[in-house]
């Protein structure tokens, strides 16, 4: 029987269509994977079961009942929890007080009863074969004690629907084998989850069903039992755009950027040497330090010992000073770190540019206007008018908008944090054509990303990080999902793992 | 008849984006509107008197002038409490560096340099230390007038020019005349248009220039929007902080200046009080949001006259003792900040409900058609 129904569910912010026509059938008891790529639609599907936004047409059918506007309040009292990604527990609070949030139990004088709450939430805990102190702060948990104070917390509440968003990214396998027995174990006492990840090999361990999304719309659904890794990942990613390969071996140039023995925030002692025209990617789990390490190539964090040099000049100082050396950063989380709302596309090109220039600070609009319409055709922005609001734009378009804020900058070294986050598969597919074309160029193209098969279509060279240290280097020929996950893990010293990675 | 609909629909589409884009132009107007009814009411005739009062009007020339700077200010999602009592600073020093020096230009800069230090005082502690702007204006607006309290009150009166109380400029001296007979009070004969309203209008014009067409302006306005993205794009966030606060306290010398040169004198314990408050609410009223990034210059130009008009309205009508004044002026206010932020709001949900009805009249129709 089916706990969940999901029927024509569409979605628009703007003019952007998020979903159209989405369906999602949840069974009781079974284990949802709800697949497709950053930007496929999964998040806005989830925010509308979870009332978080209002969904325009369709049917939200949750235990026998119909939703037709459904809040978050009404959605939490029918029985369905979110587990974020970024966990979201009270870190000043302990334990057994995020558990009993906002349903605090109390004496017959009204006072908190600690007593009883503290012995509830330890029963819980032993149901579950979690092993958390209940008295402890939140703030000293592991995260993947957090992550299961959060599952406990929901299922306290008696929730029957669980979405679980990412929940093993920053977790090491044996965590990860330990959420599982937990997972399996409530499946068998009715629970359902949906379960959201990029990692297929977990969903074919974990999964009962499951859910393909692209480009907010429906592709397909089935058992996990009746596909293979490689038909979901066609469906995901659409198969032209998994047929076309782009990379053609380029003939690289002198050393241009070279990292020697740097130590700055979340990392230490690392050392590269990146050449003219290189295309390098650098990935890692969260935390692992490749985006601290980014950010620090580009001033925006102070390094402690070592030394950065661009074509010989030792560099060091706040962002116009690495500017004026020609580097350029795409930062990662573009809402929060790219998009000035309140400028229109033009403006939001410019304002980098302005840095540089600034000895002249008169504007010259006529300038401006032609380099942007430069700009929008060798990076095939899709705006009607330069006036208009960034925020009219798309996410991928907005985010080739602030390409185009770097390439205005006349950069020779572009860093690309996260560059495909939150961005639809044509545009993604457009983003990574750019990145090839600009090294052909000469161009020296570093990206920070987690989409394994994505690093393999473009990079020369893939750096893995572990806890801020150089795990490992591959050259192009070398990279592959099993052997970058298992460096980023470090599974490869913890469980004798060297003999997979050749 | 459709090419004709079509012209109606391209004249009303029009006067909405003319109404969104310089609806403080349309409020002037109304608020003009009102007043000169008010007057009519009252028995007289509106004349072009009217109007060059409003202009001369210290509610516009002077909280107009630094109205200019708390914009900027609240651009960059800062505030400025400071600067009525920044003018009383600037008045002072500048009457008495006039009784002193007898120079029109050095009680000019004397003025602006009080302004400059005062707002790079604020700059310092809000941008550069990071303290909240409104805690740090909030102590400099006490340090400043206190000071004037004591400096009145220890100096001698050659210099202060009056009393134990009051600054004035010293009429014996040879510049008085021009200064404050031509240029404090005088007006352009045949228009009577007072020569004090060109430094408000010059003022509105430079720095609604330097916003709009410098990149420094840009800076200024994307430091308010979204502070982070203008940082990792290379903006001096703390520098164009700091200015802001500094180009505040240049205009409030320049005020300072002007309100010398008009009234000839400044009280340190009442001159200048709730300027702060006035300066915002021609700044809310010109259309400049509170929560940074947005806002027209010339928007706080017009803000600064529709401020004085509604004013005049509160004065005209006789049943409105002076007691009871404030309360309609809070009320003007708030009725504004309220279709400023509800406004939207409201057009949001119409939107939102429109399209609601829209999809469920398309699905009842696809159920229809799938059934017949």
């Amino acid at each position: 029987m089916a706990i969940l129904e999901m029927q024509h569910i569409s979605k628009a912010f703007g003019g952007v269509i998020a979903l159209s026509d989405v369906h999602l059938t949840v069974e009781a008891g079974e284990i949802h994977a709800l697949l497709g790529e950053n930007g496929a639609g999964k998040s806005t599907l989830m925010n509308i079961l979870t009332g978080v936004i209002t969904t325009d047409s369709g049917e939200i059918l949750f235990d026998g009942k119909s939703y037709p506007n459904p809040t978050i309040a009404m959605m939490e009292r029918a029985g369905i929890a979110f587990v974020h990604q970024e966990v979201n527990v009270v870190n000043d609070l302990a334990v057994f007080e995020n558990i009993f949030l906002n349903r605090e139990l109390k004496t017959k004088v009204g006072l908190l009863n600690r007593r009883r709450m503290i012995e509830e939430a330890s029963g819980l805990f032993t149901r579950l074969g979690v092993d958390i102190d209940p008295c402890a702060m939140v703030s000293e948990l592991k995260t993947s004690q957090k992550q299961l104070l959060e599952i406990s917390r929901a299922l306290h509440a008696s929730a029957k629907l669980l979405i679980l968003d990412e929940p093993t990214t920053a977790l090491s396998t044996q965590e990860v084998e330990h959420l599982f027995g937990i997972l399996r174990k409530l499946k068998t006492q009715g629970h359902s989850f949906i379960f959201i990840s990029h990692k297929m090999p977990e969903i074919f361990e974990i999964a009962d069903r499951y859910t393909v999304l692209r480009n907010g719309t429906f592709i397909s659904t089935g058992f996990i039992k009746d596909t293979t890794p490689h038909q979901i990942a066609s469906d995901m990613v659409g198969e032209q755009y998994l047929d076309k390969d782009y990379y053609v071996p380029r003939q690289l140039g002198e050393t241009i950027v070279e990292l020697r023995n740097v130590t700055g925030h979340g990392f230490s002692d690392v050392s590269l040497e990146i050449k003219k025209g290189e295309i390098i990617a650098f990935t890692g789990l969260a935390g692992c330090g490749a985006s601290e390490i980014m950010q620090t190539m580009f001033g925006v964090l102070p390094f402690e010992g070592g030394s950065i040099r661009v074509e010989g000049k030792s560099l060091r100082g706040s962002i116009p000073h690495f500017m004026k050396s020609r580097i350029a950063m795409l930062p990662s989380n573009r809402k929060e770190n790219s998009v000035v709302p309140d400028m229109n596309i033009l403006e939001n090109t410019c304002i980098a540019e302005h840095t540089l220039s600034k000895n002249r600070q008169m504007i010259s609009g006529k300038q401006e206007l032609s380099r942007y319409e430069d700009l929008k055709k060798l990076l095939w922005i899709k705006s009607e008018s330069p006036k208009n609001s960034i925020l009219s734009l798309s996410g991928g378009n907005q985010q080739k908008v602030f390409l185009a804020r770097w390439l205005n900058t006349k950069a020779d070294v572009l860093l690309l944090d996260n560059p495909t986050q939150g961005v639809d598969v044509g545009a993604k597919a457009e983003i990574y054509r750019l990145i090839l074309e600009f090294a052909s160029r000469g161009m020296t193209v570093i990206i920070n990303t987690l989409e394994i098969p994505e690093i393999k279509k473009v990079s020369d060279r893939c750096v893995v990080f572990f806890e801020g240290h150089v795990a490992k280097i591959f050259q192009h020929d070398e990279i592959n999902e099993h052997d970058v996950m298992l460096y980023s893990t470090n599974a490869i010293n913890t469980r004798g793992g060297a003999n997979h990675a050749g | 008849m459709r090419a004709n609909k079509g012209g109606f629909a391209g004249i009303g589409s029009f006067i909405a984006k003319a109404w969104k884009r310089y609806s403080f132009i349309f409020v002037f107007a109304i608020v003009l509107l009102v007043y000169s009814f008010t007057i009519e009411a009252n028995g007289n005739t509106f004349k072009w008197g009217h109007i060059t009062a409003i202009l001369a009007s210290q509610n516009t020339v002077i909280v107009g002038t630094m109205a200019l700077g708390m914009a900027l200010v609240i651009i960059t999602g800062q505030i400025d409490l400071s600067v009525g009592s920044a003018l009383v600073l600037c008045s002072g020093v500048s009457i008495m560096a006039f009784n002193m020096t007898n120079s029109v230009i050095i009680t000019l800069l004397a003025a602006v340099a009080a302004g400059a230090l005062c707002g790079l005082i604020n700059g310092v502690l809000a941008g550069y230390a990071k303290m909240p702007p409104f805690i740090v204006t909030l102590g400099t607006m006490l340090i400043y007038r206190s000071l004037m309290l004591s400096v009145v009150r220890e100096i001698d009166p050659a210099i202060t020019g009056s009393s134990s109380s009051q600054f004035a400029l010293l009429s014996e001296n040879s510049a008085y005349d021009f200064l404050r007979m031509k240029f404090g009070t005088g007006s352009v004969p045949g228009v009577s248009i007072p020569y004090i309203t060109f430094v408000f209008v010059a003022a509105m014009l430079i720095i609604l220039l330097i916003s709009r067409r410098t990149k420094y302006g840009k800076s200024v306005y994307a430091v308010g929007s979204n502070e982070k993205a203008a940082f990792l794009a290379g903006v001096n966030v703390q520098g164009v902080k700091v200015s802001v606060f500094v180009i505040t306290g240049i205009l409030v010398g320049i005020a300072a200046f002007v309100q010398a040169c008009k009234i000839g004198n400044v009280t340190p314990a009442s001159s200048g009080k709730s300027y702060e408050m006035y300066a915002i609410a021609a700044v809310v009223l010109g259309g400049v949001s509170m929560s940074g990034g947005k806002g027209n210059l010339l928007g706080v130009f017009f803000g600064a006259l529709s401020y004085t008009t509604i004013n005049f309205i509160i004065v005209s009508i006789p049943a409105l003792t002076t007691d009871i004044q404030d309360t309609f002026q809070g009320l003007v206010l708030i009725a504004v900040i309220l279709v400023q932020t509800v406004g939207p709001v409201i057009k949001e949900r119409f939107i939102e409900a429109r399209k609601r009805r829209a999809s469920r009249k398309q699905a009842r129709i696809e159920r229809a058609e799938s059934r017949g």
